[in-house]
């Protein structure tokens, strides 16, 4: 991460502008314990009380950690009932990294963040049919095959 | 635009200017090597 994706000049513009970055040794306690660390890089996604709503393990390429952290940003958003900012960063993702990872994933919770603002199912049956169409390999994919009935 | 990354070391004023800012943190545990 250090070689490669922090000195990314997007991904510093990304991270200046969306979220407080924090970075602690992976043995620090009590942090080490709390958050259950057993392998790094460990990213974890915190609301502004400390809570966790995302993380992923592993190293991440610039054009895959700032779709992974728009997930991220956007799960804080959807766990707090905040469907409109939700909405909002998953549609970055849709827009400038509809190749990542965490696309099929912003294609799920997009349906599922409009089902809940406008309690109609339409969205979530148009996150069926994007996700057969554009990810059809992806487990988000089958995570939406219900949806196929509405 | 900075050209580099500032991470905060401490939960504690990463927390304050989370709040200060409303936005969510990123915190990564790394290995210092």
């Amino acid at each position: 991460m250090d070689a490669v994706t922090y000195p990314d000049k997007n991904v510093i513009e990304f991270i200046t502008k969306n979220i407080i970055p924090l970075r602690v040794p992976y043995n620090l306690e009590p942090l080490a314990t709390d958050f259950t660390i057993k392998w790094t890089p460990t990213l974890v996604v915190l609301d502004k009380n400390g809570k966790e709503h995302y993380r992923t393990v592993g190293f991440l390429p610039p054009e895959e950690l700032i779709p992974s952290l728009l997930l991220g940003i956007a799960k804080v958003h959807f766990e707090l009932d905040q469907f409109k900012d939700a909405i909002s960063n998953l549609e970055k993702i849709l827009k400038d990294y509809p190749k990542s990872g965490a696309a099929p994933e912003a294609v799920y919770l997009h349906g599922v963040s409009n089902f809940k603002t406008t309690h109609e199912r339409k969205p979530l049956k148009q996150a069926y049919e994007r996700l057969t169409k554009e990810y059809p390999q992806s487990e988000w994919a089958k995570r939406a095959l219900p949806y196929r009935l509405l | 635009m900075e050209n580099k990354i500032k991470w905060e070391t401490e939960m504690k004023a990463a927390k304050k200017q989370a709040r200060f800012e409303n936005k969510p943190v990123l915190l990564d545990f790394f290995n210092p090597g």
